[in-house]
Formats: structure tokens, C-alpha cells, sequence
């Protein structure tokens, strides 16, 4: 009988041992070509210049609205909402009951009774299984990311979404905007006029410079895409593609793709029952040397990914119990892992030698190969943090990768990180045979960027290092 | 002066820059596989497929197509071709070589003989732009209908579906979707099928020493075909290749797949370049590499150059004939492949972490960063050829170019050395950071690189001619 639901599926399978060899393929950054012009420039630009990067499809949306909308996202979220007026944005850090996170992404609160969140696909799951299954009065509108292989047909969207980011991505928006903005908070909205057109947009930056975020209906999208690249050619302005995209998080220190932890607990087996066979929580993967028979062991707490600050236990909400527990422990924290160029290099040695195993390929400049990445860190003998997003930045000419270690590990550490999976790799489609190895890492601050330390906008990156 | 933006055709695009300038620093960016995704599994299993196991290579969307059709369609491909059409016949198909009046190539495509007077081109637009011009400027019976590729179109359909099965296993795949033994083909001759009860034209192709089909119909039919090709293939481990692997496949069967147009130059080609857009694919084709050299002719391959020279027949009237009657008896250079050097390329790819004196990044599985790459291969300091198409197999474990080499130097087995990257830190192309130039040490070698591919592949075809 064919399964109906995750829950059916877990009945016959371990969780790690079936996201572990999903046939899912790679974690696809849809849509956006992968390269505009090289991804080496392209992340220089960042640092340097300016850039723009098309958000319009990688990520899903759910639009709340109706009276009980506030009401309701607050109750997701480990956030206190006592200072979220209209106008304003928020991480929104969805938790399980017993108090790891789900995922993460942004909320837009656009207008009375009317929230945005914008983000991975098991948030927007996670939103509408409360939304159905809750007693709130709310309107609910889901818009999925693009497909990943759209095979040389269309694709549309509701909204276009582009950031305008980098030293002199000001300029450009000014010049766009046709006279000054007015400088408002982070993560404060407010509009801007771009090829005629008044288009909403949230103040966001990187690497110490203020920049955009702009959204509009989809069908607009071109046309305003096309007006940035005008305005900021003279400014040095480059389209990112996807290739590039998504390491920028390794220099920023967000990390992307924790595990949604909802593979056990009776309280979440209500929506196991709810997620289909093919939702992202039913057929993503977990990549990397990391191995535990509790799928637990794969989940992370909102203190570890650096959230600590946000929680609030002046609301109800879904995991409060549990991280009321355990708020006085000591928790695991996010650093960035930099890894040891020759270690790095002795892995592409083992690329030319036939008939010696090879190991696992690392892929520039994004080195995952699974919806999530689980790598083990280890001191001696003892696994003492993970690796869970890998990548190379240009800007440091460095591989980088972002993960969680424990209390007692400090910067400048030397650990070892365990590279590919356990005999001859998993079953997914992305793992070629191959033999495992070690590569040293030194433990770095998060974000690694100075600049992005000293001067991005307030919220966890400048708590995470005080 | 013409500014760049107002050229009106190629002509005069190229009075505004000297030729070579504009190839090398032209500003149109990577040139994208469409259609078909990155990976389908990982470009390392993918290449391995097809020597192991087998492939379904999707090229439906990246080459352009060109019917030709009417009572002189014969006689003008003919009269563009080298190749003798004498025994081209119905349901065969031709490798198409078209090559200027000084004997220069212009392109390589494939020719397909689809019915009587009816024919169709498919590859790389400047073969088939030059029939085109040929058909619109001469006094032929011909009509021409394109079909664009899809990078250049946004319907997101195209005239006809084309796959190929290829690999050691892919006449397995085949039998089972017939139900039955295929058919006996000779390489490059054609049949019909029915496959998923649609009718499939069928070319006889092969790879790796291993015979293989091309299928093709009418674009509609294409999900189905590909669906039951893919489900027989299963059990005998087919895999789907990616736009990422499938460029290097090039590398291992020995087949240039980026010969520069021979147009840019010469006064017998203006009335040609007058009628080239300034916008395609000759306007905007680019150059990379660290072959340096004024005259963009240096740049232009011989079908000697590339290992076509036994295809030339002087048996019938063709544009180019007595330049290459001529060349026939004069020294050639020879096609090769270089084996890389795997430490050198190792230290080159570790350059990649240092502060300084970083060389130019060697994407994987293929290196090209230009449509018509053209790197300095040197003995002693003295250039003595050049390299073309650039790119890691998994199969082999290397890093492999295929070459084109003064012949004195192209014995299997001399070391030559390979410039990779670009003079003064680099041109201004788009795909092109800062960079320095590095020496890597290579071991000249056949091609096609892998034995069993140069000694079974089509008797009689230029694979076996070259060894």
C-alpha cells in the first residue's frame, strides 16, 4: 500500500538512514543562471562594488492575513512581537515543542493583519499545518519556490524579489530613487521609486554597507531588474548568479538549512501525518561524515544557531516549555570553520590518481551536496561540533564553512573535520564513490568577515562575538 | 569611424576593432548549456556512465538546426563541402565541413540525408549561417528554415526532440524498448523506429568504441521517447547526463567542437561578413586563452588541422578546393590530445588559495571559459601549437586538452608545456578575473585520448584515419 504521509513513511524507515540516501539530487538554487559573468568577480563584487541578487526563486512564501494573523505568527516563533509595527521585519524562528528549530527566514508584516514570510519550504509547511489544524482566523496564500529542473519552460511567480547590496549599493538606490532615502532602521520598510514605479523595500545590508531589499509583482520584474543594472553600471554593479549566490552566507554566518526537527516527539507525529510524501521534510537529504542512529542528534537548538538573544518568553509559543528548560545550560555556539588549504588541495590531488580511491569531490564555490550538511568535527577522538554549510569565498580565497561547536571549543582551536561519507558514500544521487578523509579547521569567528562583524545591523551576528 | 553599437553587419562590427580585440574581450559572457540541468545525479558518475554503463545525452536545446530543401539542395551542399557526395544517399547522415575559399574551416556539423532534396544541418551557427547566405545570394532551388537554439529563443520549444544513447550498454536499452535485436546499422546511416508508439528516426552513432543511436522526431513526441528510454535503461544503469558533464564527453572521443570561423579576414569573405548581423554568433563569438597572436588567422584551423583532411575529395567543384588541393601536399599539424601534468595542475588549482599569483581558476569538469578556446602549447619557449577544448574525466583521472601541434612535436609521448590563463592578468571577457599566466607540463598523447575509442570507432572515419 503506497504511504501516505512522513509518519507512514518512518514506520518501515530510520529518519537518517532515508534523508541520508534520498534520491532527491542536489539542492537546486533554481531559475537564476549560474553564472552572470564568473562566480569568482561575482563575489568579489560584494566586498568591492555592489551586486544584485535575484531572490525571486529559491525560496517559498506564505502570506497570513485576517485578524488573528499577528496573533498567530508570534505563536511559531520564539521572537517577541511587543515591538513589530507595520512596517518592520523580523527573523522568524519556527521551533518544534520540544524546542529546536524548524528553519528560519523573514516575516514582513506589510500591513494590519497582513504577514509575509518569506523562506525554505518546511517553514511554509510548518505555517499552514498550524494555520489548518489551529483555531485562528486567518486567510492563508502559499507560493512555492520555482522548480528546480523547469526543462526549458516558463516559470512564474508572485513576487519578484531582489537585494541590492555592497559598498556602493547606496549610490546606485539613490540614483534609482532619484534623491536621498531617508536613512531608517534595519530591517525597517519603506518605498522607493525605481523606473517609475513605487516599489516597497526593506532596509537590509552586508559587509558593513546599508542596502535593499525590493519586492514587487513578478510581471514587473524584468523591467526593474534591468533598471538597477542600469543605474549602478557606472558604479560596478554585477548580477550574482547562482553559483555565487549562495556562499554569501558563509562570509555573513547565516546558516541555511538547519534540519527541521519534527522526525519524532508525539507532538510533532500530528504533522508527520500532515507532510506528503513528496513535502521537503518527507524527500530532503542530509549530506556529510556525520552519523547518528538518533535523528535527534541532527537537530539544532535556537541558542546554538545564534538566536538566543531573540527568544522571549513574553508569548505563547510552540517549543517555549522546552527552551525555558534549557536556557540556563550551556549551549553549543555557531562559528565559522576555516579550512586548511593544503588539506584542501591534497583532495583534488586524489582526482588524478585512477585506482586509488578518490575522495569526496568538493565542489567550488558551494561545497554541499545535500539539502542539509552534517559534517563531524572532532578534537582527538571526540566529535566536538558540525559542519553545516561549505563553500569557498574568493574574498578570503579560503574554504569556509559554518557549523556549531561545543561550550568548551574556542577560536583559534584546531579541530579536524571528517570529509565524506562512511564506506564508499551514501546512496544519493549527488555521492560518487569515494573514500573518506580529515582536514583541519581552525575555528573562526561568525560572521568571518570583519567587516560584516564590526558593522552589519544589530541583531545576533554583533551578540554572537560580544 | 562606426561605433560598435550602430555596426549595421560584421563588416562593419570589425572596422571599429581589430578582429582579434574584439574576440578576446567580447562581452557576452559564459556560454550556457541550455535546457538540460546542471547534474541530473553528479558529473562524476555521469562521465563514468558511459564508459561503464550507459547515457541518455539530451540534445534537444543546445545546437541550432537548419532544414534545407528543394531540387538544388544536393548541389549546393555539395558545392560547400570537401566531402564527396558520391554515395550520399537517403537515411544517411555526413560529418559537413564547409571551409572558406582559402581552404579555412567555417564550421562542423552534422548533415542529415532526411528524404529526396530534403536535408537537415544540426550544430554551431556558423556552418549553417553560411549556407543560409549561400541560398539567399545564389541561384538555387533551395529553401532554408532555422531553428534556433533555445539559449536564443523563450518558447521553450524547439522543431524536434534529439537524444542519444551511447555507451557499452546502450544497444541493451535499445533492443529492450524494441522488444526485439535492433537492427543492423552502419555507422551513421538512419532508420525508422517506433518507440512509445511514436515514430523515431534513428542514426547510428557511437562512442567510446561502442555503437550507439541518435534519436530524433517532431519535438511533441520527445517526453514520451525520452520517458521510455529512460525506464529500459534502468536496469542497465543508465544515467541522464547533465549541461555540466556533457561538454567534457568531447574531450575523451577526440572531437574539436569549437573551430573559430574562418570569416573575420580576406577579401573573397566581405560580401559575406556584409551580410553577417552584427549581433550573431561570428559578432559575438569569443576568444580565450593564453594564444596571443595580431592576425586573427592564426586563430583559423585547416581540415588537416583537425583531423578531416581524409575527408577531402577532389572529385567534385566545392568552395575552398584549390586552397586545400594546394595544402594537401604541404605540412600539416596533427591533432592531439595533452595529458596535464597532475601535480601541475594540482598546484595550479591550489593557486586558487593563495593571496597572490593566483592562476586562472580551473572550473570541473570542463575549463572552457571562452567559445573558442585557444591556449599556447611551447617546447623550449617556441610556440608550436595550440590547444582548443579543456576539461577533467573521471574516467581517466586527467586533466585533458585536445590539441593541434606543429607535427615535429606531435609524437605520442613528447612533453610539451601548456600556457593556461591569460596575458597581463587577463582580457576583459566577462568570465575572465584577475589572474596570472602558468606553465604546466603535458604529455602529448592521441586522440581520441582513450585506446579502445581510436581503435574501434567508425572504420574508415577520421578517428581511425588520425592514428
Amino acid at each position: 500500500m503506497p504511504e501516505k504521509n512522513l509518519e507512514d513513511m518512518l514506520k518501515t524507515r530510520n529518519p537518517v538512514e532515508m534523508l541520508r540516501n534520498s534520491q532527491l539530487g542536489a539542492y537546486v538554487y533554481p531559475v537564476v543562471p549560474a553564472e552572470f559573468t564568473n562566480w569568482r568577480d561575482e563575489q568579489l563584487a560584494w566586498r568591492k562594488t555592489a551586486v544584485l541578487f535575484d531572490q525571486s526563486h529559491h525560496m517559498a512564501e506564505m502570506m497570513v492575513t485576517g485578524p488573528d494573523a499577528f496573533k498567530f505568527m508570534n505563536y511559531l516563533t520564539i521572537n517577541s512581537f511587543a515591538n513589530f509595527p507595520v512596517n518592520r521585519a523580523k527573523q522568524f524562528v519556527p521551533c518544534s515543542h520540544d524546542g529546536y528549530v524548524i528553519g528560519d527566514g523573514i516575516i514582513f508584516h506589510l500591513a494590519e493583519n497582513q504577514l509575509n514570510f518569506v523562506g525554505r519550504a518546511p517553514n511554509v509547511d510548518w505555517i499552514q499545518f498550524h494555520g489548518e489544524t489551529g483555531k485562528f482566523n486567518i486567510k492563508m496564500e502559499r507560493d512555492d519556490r520555482s522548480p528546480s529542473r523547469p526543462g526549458g519552460k516558463p516559470v512564474t511567480r508572485r513576487h519578484y524579489r531582489y537585494q541590492v547590496q555592497g559598498p556602493n549599493a547606496w549610490k546606485i538606490l539613490e540614483k534609482l530613487n532619484g534623491g536621498t532615502i531617508p536613512e531608517v532602521k534595519f530591517f525597517t520598510m519603506n518605498a522607493i521609486n525605481i523606473a517609475g514605479r513605487k516599489v516597497r523595500c526593506l532596509r537590509h545590508g552586508m559587509a558593513g554597507a546599508p542596502g535593499l531589499e525590493v519586492w514587487g509583482p513578478y510581471a514587473e520584474g524584468e523591467e526593474i531588474r534591468a533598471a538597477i543594472l542600469e543605474a549602478g553600471k557606472e558604479f560596478g554593479i554585477v548580477a550574482v548568479g547562482s553559483r555565487a549566490y549562495a556562499t554569501n552566507t558563509l562570509e555573513s554566518g547565516w546558516i541555511p538549512s538547519p534540519l527541521p526537527a519534527i522526525y519524532t516527539g508525539e507532538k510533532q507525529k500530528a504533522f508527520r501525518e500532515w507532510s506528503k510524501p513528496d513535502s521537503y521534510v518527507a524527500t530532503g537529504s542530509i549530506a556529510g561524515s556525520f552519523v547518528s542512529n538518533n535523528i535527534e542528534d541532527y537537530y539544532s537548538t535556537p541558542y546554538e544557531m545564534g538566536y538566543g538573544g531573540f527568544i522571549k518568553f513574553d508569548h505563547d509559543f510552540v517549543g517555549r516549555e522546552a527552551l525555558e528548560k534549557i536556557k540556563d545550560k550551556p549551549h553549543r555556539h555557531k562559528v565559522t570553520f576555516e579550512w586548511n588549504t593544503d588539506d584542501v588541495a591534497k583532495i583534488f590531488r586524489s582526482f588524478f590518481d585512477p585506482g586509488v580511491e578518490n575522495y569526496k569531490y568538493i565542489d567550488l564555490p558551494l561545497s554541499n551536496y545535500g539539502s542539509a550538511s552534517f559534517d563531524a568535527v572532532k578534537k582527538g577522538s571526540r566529535t566536538v561540533g558540525l559542519s553545516m554549510f561549505s563553500g569557498m569565498t574568493w574574498n578570503e580565497r579560503l574554504m569556509l564553512s559554518l557549523g556549531v561547536v561545543d561550550p568548551d571549543i574556542k577560536q583559534g582551536d584546531v579541530l579536524t573535520l571528517v570529509w565524506g561519507e562512511e564506506n564508499g558514500g551514501t546512496k544519493k544521487t549527488t555521492v560518487e564513490r569515494h573514500k573518506q578523509t580529515e582536514i583541519r579547521v581552525k575555528v573562526a569567528p561568525v560572521p568571518y568577515a570583519s567587516e560584516v562583524r564590526e558593522s552589519y545591523g544589530g541583531g545576533w551576528r554583533l551578540r554572537q562575538t560580544a | 569611424m562606426i561605433a560598435k553599437q550602430t555596426a549595421k553587419n560584421l563588416e562593419q562590427l570589425l572596422q571599429t576593432a581589430r578582429p582579434v580585440d574584439l574576440l578576446r574581450n567580447q562581452q557576452t559572457g559564459p556560454n550556457v548549456y541550455p535546457g538540460v540541468p546542471a547534474e541530473y545525479t553528479n558529473w562524476r558518475d555521469e562521465q563514468q556512465a558511459w564508459q561503464k554503463t550507459c547515457v541518455l545525452f539530451n540534445q534537444s536545446y543546445h545546437m541550432a538546426d537548419l532544414a534545407v530543401e528543394g531540387p538544388d539542395a544536393l548541389k549546393l551542399l555539395s558545392g560547400l563541402s570537401m566531402n564527396s557526395f558520391k554515395n550520399f544517399a537517403v537515411n544517411r547522415a555526413k560529418q559537413f565541413v564547409p571551409c572558406s575559399p582559402d581552404g579555412y574551416v567555417i564550421g562542423d556539423v552534422i548533415l542529415f540525408y532526411l528524404a529526396e532534396n530534403r536535408f537537415n544541418l544540426v550544430g554551431r551557427a556558423p556552418a549553417l549561417n553560411w549556407v543560409t547566405y549561400h541560398v539567399q545570394t545564389g541561384k538555387y532551388d533551395v529553401k532554408v528554415e532555422l531553428d534556433q537554439r533555445s539559449a536564443l529563443r523563450s518558447d521553450g520549444r524547439r522543431k524536434s526532440y534529439r537524444f542519444q544513447i551511447q555507451g557499452p550498454l546502450a544497444m541493451k536499452v535499445i533492443e529492450k524498448i524494441l522488444g526485439k535485436p535492433p537492427p543492423e546499422l552502419k555507422f551513421f546511416n538512419m532508420t525508422p523506429l517506433t518507440i512509445a508508439g511514436k515514430t523515431v528516426r534513428a542514426l547510428r552513432h557511437g562512442m567510446a568504441g561502442q555503437p550507439g543511436w541518435e534519436l530524433f522526431g517532431p519535438w511533441d513526441d520527445g517526453e514520451a521517447v525520452r520517458e521510455a528510454v529512460f525506464r529500459a535503461g534502468e536496469e542497465f544503469g543508465l544515467r541522464l547526463v547533465g549541461g555540466r558533464a556533457y561538454s567534457s564527453n568531447a574531450l575523451e572521443s577526440g572531437w574539436i567542437p569549437s573551430p573559430l570561423p574562418a570569416v573575420y579576414t580576406g577579401n573573397a569573405m566581405k560580401a559575406y561578413r556584409e551580410w553577417l548581423p552584427a549581433t550573431g554568433y561570428e559578432a559575438s563569438a569569443s576568444i580565450g586563452g593564453s594564444f596571443y597572436a595580431d592576425n586573427v588567422e592564426d586563430y583559423y584551423f585547416t581540415p588537416w588541422d583537425m583531423g578531416y583532411g581524409g575527408f577531402a575529395k577532389f572529385d567534385h567543384d566545392f568552395i575552398g578546393r584549390e586552397a586545400l588541393e594546394k595544402m594537401s601536399n604541404g605540412p600539416r599539424r596533427k591533432k592531439v590530445t595533452l595529458a596535464l601534468n597532475d601535480e601541475d595542475v594540482t598546484r595550479t588549482i591550489g593557486s586558487t588559495f593563495q593571496k597572490h599569483n593566483r592562476a586562472k581558476f580551473i572550473d570541473w569538469p570542463s575549463a572552457v571559459y571562452s567559445m573558442h578556446p585557444f591556449d599556447r602549447v611551447t617546447v623550449d619557449g617556441k610556440t608550436i601549437g595550440v590547444s582548443t577544448w579543456i576539461g577533467y574525466t573521471a574516467n581517466d583521472g586527467k586533466m585533458l586538452t585536445l590539441a593541434v601541434l606543429d607535427a615535429d612535436y606531435a609524437e605520442p609521448g613528447t612533453e610539451v608545456i601548456f600556457v593556461w590563463g591569460e596575458e597581463n592578468g587577463g582580457s576583459a571577457k566577462p568570465t575572465v578575473e584577475r589572474h596570472t599566466q602558468v606553465h604546466m607540463r603535458a604529455i602529448v598523447s592521441p586522440a581520441p585520448y582513450v585506446e579502445v575509442v581510436r581503435k574501434a570507432y567508425a572504420p574508415g572515419g577520421w578517428r581511425s584515419m588520425q592514428a
